[in-house]
């Protein structure tokens, strides 16, 4: 491992930090427009930065300033939002920049282009990337120097220029206050660097490794100080791999670096992303499955077979389709052209089948009781769509200048599609086919949190179909629930004229969603959450990882496709050697190949494990690889559940 | 015909090559201390609870109508966790045929096919071949694990494509003793394996003090002459499923309790 990579990992660095007081800013902005204001910061936080060059740092960059406090004090935001809606933060953020502009023509080049505000900031950090060149100098560090010495100006000229060029970039927005800053198809527009030097004898495959892995470090210095619902929530996404604009296989050697570059470097920061198809060679899944054994949970996987086909019916040009990245977590964007705001709301899939089985006395079919969901999508798809108009973004003048915006949808998140699939297969199963029960006597021991019906409580949670067992029951009951969500979406047009997308993914609201209902009709209990994204049930006791790739690539993703993958947990011990990572590669192809959309795959380390022990309702999925059989790591006793997570910290 | 089978087990990776489906027979005739898989001895289906997270209601004791409490004693449609289950079902040829071919698009994805495990597949020789006759014609990879010790063992082995056969012990008395059955049938088998043109794999458990010693390991390798060998390291955990039978595991930390 790196030196600069374990000084970063015991936060050494922090020594160089200062914090500036939360009303800084907005005390001596008083009367100036918001431009201003963020230019004015943007100028303070460039010029008080104190250039610092880590021993053995290749790419250098770090925030000495670490906090970025706020432009407007709470009042003037209070009269802001009176009148405006406000997303999250109020910044356009959750994008992907032109970082290819910057590193083949440089800022000069941008600043042409800019107004003065823009001019302004790109002034400001040329002199800081000017002062890191003459600290460079003073301490004799030439080869930092050369990387900074015209490149920020004119573009970069080789490899190691072109990721000094993105650190700059990348850090220059964290600077303007834009966050959730993804990095795009690094692979694609970095790789002619690494190809020339490599031709040149500049580079080597390993020095490259080298270069990149110091590179991965960068992304790890001030996350911690980056914005997000939970510590890691900071959206340094990456993409590796898919088609280039003629739909030719793209994967190239700094793919590959990429990914061994994260496999080396052990930290969450860059989070990867690999897309691939049916038509992927096996080398390349391969080389993804490796990576997934060290346990970070990259990479993520998407199928361009099925997200290009659905970007371009909703609407996306096909050049631009063929060149998707995700945003932070999984929405699919179009780098530079898409503007979207890909998580704006969600629509909770229980609360709508809950809401619609109370909202009669009687159903006479279940094709009633499905016609009443269905209108309930339709109504709070109408309230959501309805409920966001005049957004107001802070305005960025650095990121605009590094966007093209095109595309301006809206994406609406799906949670517990599950749980509302199974809810529907129980009910049709136990209420209309069997009529073991009726609703309102359903309804009442779900009111009652099943406690006065424990049999009932058994029945659904072991023997009702659940989505993961690969039970049409519940798998095709989730594609018309999607269906239907998509259809209610169809045709509306947002306040920034742009479309709605429907997903399936979840973000949080897995958790705020279960907390706000108490138990479902499927036997989830009040408190108990809802799978993340597009998973099972936390609680279902699925057959297995075939069963749950059938059940999860049934449905038509054509109409939901702003992203949530299906999530699999796997054991590290199941990484054990080449012959099983060839195997669990075969696996995700299999995915693919069967038309899913998405798949976030895990190798769960020991820390999962003790949270699993003091949780154990959370984490029934956890598979652990015994000997020659598999166990859920949950029902094992104690004593061995403790040597599983021995024996995981030994072979960390 | 009928078998009872206590587990069926999607992508298995360590059962022959890609990802396999398992189903594991259940009945075994022999009774090796270090046994992990102890609901697959007798063939009788048994009560497996998950004690550990089990909330004490006792819901599963109170007495009920239901045909499992009059044969078991407790009531796993009581629970309201769904921690008892009964481990062993029988299934009819047909059945087990048509739950294994729901699974061809996967196995055939993922380059693998279907493994029957135990147990010990030896004592249901004809039920499998018949079904692995039906499941080959369909296209699909068939294995066996077995211990080698029963009668219409080349039958068995002509029926699948691989054969991945246990060797424990080279000596019989030890044989005799870990295990409770002698080895020489097992040998005489291995040596018809052997001599077959069948795609093979042994194994050899390496249990500590017992199977792994020098001794034994040369041995099995002279005997094997370098036919395809494979050793599987020792799991403490192989003691895992005992408690939720209710029984007790003999072989612990190297021990014979």
């Amino acid at each position: 491992m790196s030196a600069i990579r374990d000084f970063i990992a015991q936060k050494k660095h922090h020594v160089y930090r200062t914090e500036l007081e939360s009303d800084f800013f907005y005390s001596q902005f008083k009367g100036l427009c918001p431009e201003e204001r963020m230019t004015r910061r943007f100028e303070y936080m460039c010029e008080h930065q104190k250039p610092v060059i880590l021993p053995d740092e290749k790419i250098v960059f770090l925030r000495t300033i670490a906090n970025l406090p706020d432009c407007f004090s709470p009042e003037e935001w209070d009269e802001i939002k009176k009148d405006r809606y406000i997303h999250e933060l109020g910044y356009n953020s959750n994008l992907c920049c032109d970082f290819e502009k910057v590193i083949n023509k440089g800022l000069i080049y941008i600043k042409a282009k800019a107004d003065a505000y823009g001019a302004r900031m790109i002034d400001t950090l040329l002199s800081l990337c000017d002062r890191y060149a003459e600290k460079a100098r003073q301490e004799g560090r030439t080869d930092v120097y050369e990387s900074l010495k015209d490149a920020p100006r004119y573009g970069a000229k080789s490899f190691r220029e072109a990721l000094q060029l993105f650190r700059i970039v990348h850090f220059a927005l964290w600077m303007e206050g834009d966050y959730h800053n993804t990095c795009g198809r690094f692979d694609q527009y970095v790789w002619p660097y690494l190809k020339a030097d490599l031709e040149k004898g500049i580079q080597t495959r390993e020095s490259a490794l080298e270069l990149l892995e110091d590179f991965f470090v960068s992304f790890n210095k001030d996350s911690d100080k980056y914005v997000g619902v939970q510590q890691g929530d900071n959206g340094q996404s990456m993409m590796l791999g898919g088609v280039d604009s003629d739909g030719k296989e793209a994967f190239n050697l700094l793919s590959e670096l990429c990914l061994e570059a994260s496999y080396r470097v052990l930290m969450i920061d860059p989070k990867i992303n690999l897309r691939v198809s049916k038509n992927t060679p096996d080398s390349v899944f391969i080389l993804g499955s490796k990576l997934t054994k060290a346990g970070l949970g990259f990479p993520q996987y998407s199928n361009d077979d099925v997200v290009i086909d659905a970007l371009c019916d909703m609407g996306y040009d096909l050049e631009d389709a063929r060149n998707y990245t995700v945003a932070a977590c999984w929405e699919f964007i179009i780098p530079v052209k898409g503007a979207d705001i890909a998580n704006i709301n969600a629509l909770n899939f229980p609360a709508v089948v809950e809401k619609a089985a109370r909202s009669k006395p009687e159903f006479k079919s279940f094709d009633e009781l499905f016609c009443a969901v269905e209108s309930e999508i339709n109504d709070q798809c109408l309230k959501m769509t309805e409920g966001i108009n005049n957004v107001y973004f802070i305005p960025s003048p650095f990121q605009r200048l590094l966007l093209e915006p095109k595309y301006h949808n809206f994406g609406i998140h799906g949670t517990g599609v599950a749980t509302a699939a199974d809810s529907l297969a129980a009910i049709k199963e136990l209420v209309f086919d069997k009529k073991q029960i009726t609703l309102p006597e359903l309804l009442k021991a779900v009111d009652e949190n099943f406690e006065n019906s424990p049999e009932l409580l058994n029945k659904l949670r072991t023997k009702a179909p659940k989505m993961g067992s690969d039970d049409d029951r519940s798998d095709l009951m989730c594609s018309r629930l999607l269906q239907s969500f998509a259809d209610s979406l169809k045709g509306k047009k947002n306040c920034l004229g742009g479309r709605f997308r429907a997903g399936t993914g979840t973000a949080m609201y897995y958790l705020w969603h279960a907390d706000s209902m108490g138990a479902s009709c499927d036997g989830r209990r009040k408190g108990e959450p809802f799978g993340t994204n597009f998973s099972p049930s936390i609680f279902a006791q699925t057959k297995g990882p075939f069963s749950i790739i059938s059940s999860f690539t049934k449905q038509n993703f054509h109409d939901v496709i702003n992203g949530g993958p299906l999530t699999l947990e796997f054991s590290q011990s199941m990484f054990g050697d080449d012959e099983s990572i060839t195997k669990i590669a075969m696996l995700v192809k299999a995915f693919i190949t069967k038309g899913g959309h998405q798949l976030q795959l895990n190798a769960v380390n020991a820390e999962t494990l003790k949270k699993a022990q003091g949780d154990p309702d959370s984490y029934r999925q956890l598979i652990v690889r015994i000997w020659g059989w598999s166990a859920y790591f949950v029902e094992l006793d104690k004593k061995f559940q403790d040597h599983v997570i021995m024996r995981r910290e030994y072979s960390l | 015909m009928t078998a009872t089978v206590f587990d069926i087990k999607e992508f298995s990776i360590h059962d022959g090559p890609g990802g396999r489906v398992t189903v594991f027979f259940k009945g075994c005739p022999l009774r090796c201390v270090w046994c992990h898989n102890p609901e697959g001895l007798t063939k009788a289906p048994q009560l497996m609870t998950k004690e550990s997270l089990c909330k004490k209601c006792f819901l599963c004791k109170k007495s009920s109508d239901s045909e499992l409490f009059k044969l078991y004693g407790r009531d796993p449609d009581a629970c309201p966790e769904g921690l008892i289950t009964v481990s062993g079902r029988e299934y009819t040829e047909d059945a087990l045929f048509s739950k294994l071919i729901g699974y061809r698009d996967m196995l055939s994805l993922t380059k693998g096919g279907v493994t029957f495990s135990g147990g010990e597949p030896l004592l249901y020789t004809d039920f499998i071949c018949s079904l692995s006759k039906r499941l080959r014609a369909e296209g699909i990879h068939t294995a066996v694990e077995t211990s080698g010790y029963g009668k219409d063992f080349e039958k068995l082995c002509d029926s699948v494509d691989l054969v991945i056969m246990d060797i424990k012990l080279m000596d019989c008395e030890l044989h005799k003793k870990y295990t409770g059955v002698s080895n020489e049938l097992i040998l005489k088998n291995a040596g018809r394996l052997m001599d077959s043109s069948k795609e093979r794999l042994f194994r050899t458990p390496l249990i500590p003090g017992i199977t792994d010693t020098v001794e034994n390991l040369s041995g099995i390798e002279r005997f094997l002459k370098g036919q395809p060998w494979e050793k599987l390291p020792y799991n403490e955990l192989a003691g895992a499923k005992y408690p939720m039978l209710g029984m007790k595991y003999k072989y612990e930390k190297g021990e014979i309790q």
